[in-house]
């Protein structure tokens, strides 16, 4: 099992206690497609940055790559994050200062192995928009920065938060779709978080999760492209 | 209003940048209080007792005593006293007995009571404080017992020098005051007192014109000068007058320098801070809030601060003006007449930084207002706006490190150039305290005492002539005036007329080559501040008769800060109608033993360690402008950097959740200023040398005192280390407000809705709750 999560039990205390996970438990294989769907306030968020190293967890395990994060100390969890896991997020969140390629470097200057950001943008269709800044881009276009930054150190899990939740149906096709070719090109583990429940057609597992806990976890028979996906 | 309750929010959020602000402002008002209070009281102590007391305009002897005092002030318009002084040698000292003035140079009663009774005696109260005497006490001179019923203060014996040539005050020596009945009954009196006479004119306008009319209707009546000095040129009377002019210059500028420098940081601050806010403007706009309520609510910050600034400032600056009072009245004897703030100063210690940041605030606020609700609401003024220079830079050959350091500095301009010019500021001020103080130094080492070859200088109070009064060996006479140029009364020099041997004084050209003492040679600050070189003809007045002369340049001499012109002995003699051998001064390389009563003062330049005490004001304003630089530099680099910080807080954040280590981020964000540092710093170099030079020429000016600008390598490699250490002491005290900028900064934002924020990895944190404009930004980046 590539991604294990076990137990996993977070609260909040902020006068009151929140129990935002309570005993979740998720699995997923190596090299695939993985979508948490869920309202607001149920958890998802919570889940994916315990499970990127970005916050920590109160009680439970989770094992990537047959290494148990929650056991890390600070510092082993920022080299699982420099080197094992990838982020796309929602609104992209490119330096706008920074032009694209400029961008992309940012995580291969730190990377041990990297790939090359020529190879990655050409990946990703962007070539010929390396020197823009991401001003200077559509919404699509910058997600594709986003998913090129998060591919460039070659991570094993790539971890997408509402990867189209700011894009147009036609835009979050293509995005949705280079995700699919991510996956099939570097073999790359992607758990995703959506709303939406049409692109759960994408994923190999499905987790439906609702107040912290794993109402459901499917798994679909038949992935349906992206290009074919509609809401 | 309810917004008011924002205010606060805004001042506790960013306390270390405004304490900042506040600090800075408080600065140039106690700079600015301390040094006009100091001034105004030193000016009315001095003005008001010169005034009160009617200071004299000159004092001078006579080879015989003026017959018709009456008659000469009269013709004169000056009022004209003459008073007896007579030297009486104590165990540990010298007293100089002097009688009252009634016309001029009335002395003032310190502390006791005035001469009432024969018998009765007023001192000076450094001379009791050093001899251990008290008021009610006795002090017996040549046998007469004298009561001392009080101290005083004399208006022509302000700086207390025994002769009056001399430099540095004799040690032991003091004045004072008996009748002239008990000044007569000393026995010995009669032959050894000198009677000096003292005038002041009455008309006080055109003092040098009446100067040399006086000069005329004396020679006219065929009196003989031996004794000649104008209180200009008089130390006893002039030396308090230089350090009020002294502060005066330097307290206008300077204190304006740290407002000017206050408003462009607090208004770039504040342009910022309303620009962060704009989504909330907007919002508020649309809400029905109305520009000027808005601009009223922006505003209150920079008034604020400014008000609390200027006012603590003020507030610490009255404690601070009496002990640099005292310290300065330590060598002076002036009636202590209390401190004096003149309210218009304390008025605009307060009011002018808040004029001043208040308009500059208001401009800025204005330019952001100016924008429609809907274009606010958008988060126009948010988004990271692209600039030409970052457009145009092509990078790609450079390693991502300073890419990222480059781009980051370019990113805001206005940013970099508050950077730089804080910098240079800072530098500049450093640089400025560090080389006038070694300018100083220079002067010391390589100015007029040291230019003496032979270290002993005699000057007598009557012309002497080489046939009667021949010199000894290993001596030589020279013989001087006071001049100036034609149409610049306020540059003087001397005329020194020496013989073609000289040997007494080293006259060496610009490569360091002896020059001729047979040629007309003018020193170099002379000739630099007249814009004279070789072969030119400088064309002067004679300050004592007021006749012209003019004499063409042969040579040019080194020198640090001394204006003169040197000429042949006998030419000199011949052409300001001397006889032939007449000589007022006498360099020696060793002790003569002239008659002491021949001679106005001694110089001695034996020890050039004894006049090191004349730097002691010096001392003080460079320690407190190297302090100065030092807390400007820390202010601005520390706002500079913590500005960079918070407009970096979303970057700082993502970094650190891509697996950026702390030192990482601290190495890409922090140094990226180094550069700008270190441009800023070198370009604080020629800042200081325009501004050095304006100011000293500005000095020279009111003072007809030269002080060479000399930069020394040293001082400069120490100031650039110092700015360096403080640059990364900033650093390292911002480094901890960076530590702090917990990832969870950068994935609320990102989560934007999230109900929950991620706790930080290494401590609980609470954060500042992403605002609206936040939100927008990211919607609004699309």
């Amino acid at each position: 099992m590539f991604l294990s999560v076990s137990n996993l039990t977070k609260s909040y205390h902020t006068g009151i206690v929140t129990h935002v996970l309570k005993d979740v438990d998720l699995k997923m294989e190596r090299g695939q497609i993985g979508v948490i769907l869920g309202p607001s306030g149920s958890g998802k968020s919570t889940l994916m940055n315990i499970i990127g190293g970005v916050d920590r967890a109160d009680g439970g395990t989770v094992e990537v790559g047959g290494e148990r994060i929650t056991d890390f100390n600070d510092n082993q969890l920022v080299e699982y994050r420099r080197e094992r896991v990838g982020f796309v997020f929602q609104f992209y969140n490119l330096m706008p200062n920074l032009m694209v390629a400029e961008n992309i470097e940012v995580v291969s200057n730190i990377s041990k192995k990297p790939l090359k950001t020529d190879e990655v943008l050409s990946a990703v269709g962007l070539s010929d928009k390396k020197n823009r800044f991401p001003r200077e881009l559509s919404g699509g276009e910058q997600q594709r920065v986003s998913i090129a930054r998060a591919i460039v150190k070659n991570p094993k899990l790539l971890l997408c938060d509402e990867p189209t939740g700011a894009l147009d149906l036609e835009t979050s096709r293509g995005v949705l779709s280079l995700l699919q070719k991510v996956n099939a090109q570097f073999g790359t583990t992607i758990l995703m978080i959506t709303h939406n429940v049409a692109i759960a057609g994408m994923a190999h597992v499905v987790f439906r999760l609702r107040s912290g806990e794993v109402e459901e976890a499917a798994h679909n028979s038949e992935i349906i492209p992206a290009e074919r996906i509609e809401w | 209003m309810v917004l008011r309750k924002r205010v606060w929010r805004m001042i506790k959020k960013n306390k270390g940048r405004y304490i900042g602000i506040v600090i800075l402002i408080l600065v140039g008002s106690l700079y600015f209080t301390a040094a006009t209070g100091i001034s105004t009281t030193l000016e009315n102590m001095v003005v008001g007792f010169a005034e009160e007391y009617r200071q004299e305009d000159l004092t001078f002897s006579t080879d015989k005593p003026i017959q018709d005092i009456a008659a000469l002030e009269e013709e004169s318009g000056a009022l004209i006293e003459a008073y007896r002084q007579y030297d009486v040698k104590l165990p540990n000292g010298e007293l100089r007995l002097l009688s009252p003035g009634t016309k001029v140079n009335i002395p003032a009663v310190t502390s006791g009571r005035g001469l009432e009774n024969p018998g009765d005696i007023l001192l000076d109260p450094h001379f009791c404080q050093t001899q251990g005497l008290t008021i009610g006490g006795q002090i017996e001179l040549n046998g007469k017992t004298f009561r001392i019923v009080g101290t005083m203060a004399v208006p022509n014996y302000v700086y207390i020098i025994k002769n009056l040539r001399d430099v540095l005050p004799t040690s032991g020596f003091g004045i004072g005051i008996v009748s002239g009945a008990d000044l007569s009954a000393f026995p010995e009196a009669s032959n050894e007192a000198v009677t000096v006479y003292g005038a002041r004119f009455q008309d006080r306008k055109n003092i040098d014109a009446q100067t040399t009319k006086l000069h005329g209707l004396l020679s006219q009546k065929g009196y003989s000068l031996s004794e000649w000095l104008d209180s200009e040129n008089n130390k006893r009377v002039s030396m308090p007058w230089g350090n009020i002019s002294s502060m005066k210059s330097m307290s206008f500028p300077v204190a304006t320098a740290f407002f000017l420098l206050s408003c462009l940081i607090v208004g770039v601050m504040i342009m910022r801070t309303v620009k962060s806010d704009g989504v909330v403007i907007g919002t508020l706009y649309a809400q029905g809030y109305r520009r000027r309520e808005l601009t009223r609510h922006y505003m209150t910050i920079p008034v604020l601060l400014s008000a609390v600034g200027g006012l603590a400032g003020t507030l610490l600056a009255l404690p601070c003006v009496r002990p640099v009072v005292n310290s300065m009245l330590a060598s002076y004897i002036l009636p202590d007449k209390g401190n004096t703030f003149s309210p218009l100063n304390l008025a605009l210690a307060v009011l002018v930084p808040v004029a001043l940041i208040g308009l500059s605030s208001f401009l800025a606020i204005r330019r952001i207002l100016r924008k429609t609700a809907v274009d606010l609401m958008k988060g126009d003024e948010q988004k990271a706006k692209v600039n030409f220079i970052e457009r145009a830079l092509r990078l790609d050959r450079l390693q991502f490190n300073t890419k990222f350091r480059i781009r980051e500095q370019v990113r805001s301009i206005p940013r970099l150039l508050f950077l730089v010019l804080g910098v240079s500021a800072a530098s500049m001020i450093l640089l400025f305290g560090f080389t006038y103080n070694y300018s100083m130094d220079v002067v010391m080492d390589k100015g007029s005492i040291t230019r003496y070859q032979y270290p002993l200088e005699y000057n007598f109070k009557e012309i002497q002539n080489l046939q009667e009064r021949a010199v000894p060996k290993g001596a030589e006479p020279y013989n001087a005036l006071r001049c100036y140029p034609e149409g610049r009364e306020s540059v003087e020099f001397y005329l020194v007329g020496m013989e073609p041997d000289s040997i007494g004084f080293k006259v060496n050209d610009m490569q360091g080559n002896a020059l001729s003492r047979d040629q007309v040679n003018i020193s170099s600050p002379l000739a630099s501040r007249l814009k004279l070189t070789e072969g030119d003809t400088i064309r002067f007045v004679n300050k004592l008769d007021g006749k012209s002369y003019s004499l063409a340049i042969d040579g040019i001499v080194e020198a640090y800060g001394e204006q003169f012109v040197y000429m042949p002995f006998d030419e000199f003699n011949r052409m300001t109608g001397q006889p032939v051998g007449s000589y007022s001064t006498v360099l020696s390389s060793h002790e003569i033993d002239f008659d002491e009563s021949l001679l106005s003062g001694v110089m001695d330049a034996r020890n050039p360690e004894a006049y090191e005490d004349l730097n002691a004001l010096t001392t003080l304003i460079v320690t407190s402008v190297t302090a100065l630089a030092v807390l400007i530099a820390v202010i601005i680099l520390f706002l500079v950097t913590s500005l960079m910080i918070d407009e970096n807080r979303n970057t700082i954040s993502l970094l650190k959740i891509f697996g950026y280590r702390g030192k990482e981020v601290t190495n890409l964000i922090l140094n990226s200023s180094t550069p700008a540092v270190f441009v800023g710093f070198w370009l604080g170099l020629p800042f200081m040398l325009a501004f050095g030079n304006v100011l000293y020429g500005y000095v020279a000016e009111i003072t007809n005192m030269l002080i060479p600008m000399t930069v020394n390598p040293l001082y400069v490699l120490i100031s650039f280390a110092l700015i360096f250490a403080v640059y990364e002491i900033t650093k390292r005290l911002c480094g901890r407000k960076l530590a702090k900028i917990s990832m969870s900064e950068a994935l609320s934002e990102l989560l934007g809705r999230s109900q929950y924020t991620p706790t930080n990895l290494k401590k609980s944190y609470h954060f500042f709750v992403p605002s609206i404009n936040r939100q927008r930004k990211s919607m609004y980046n699309n």
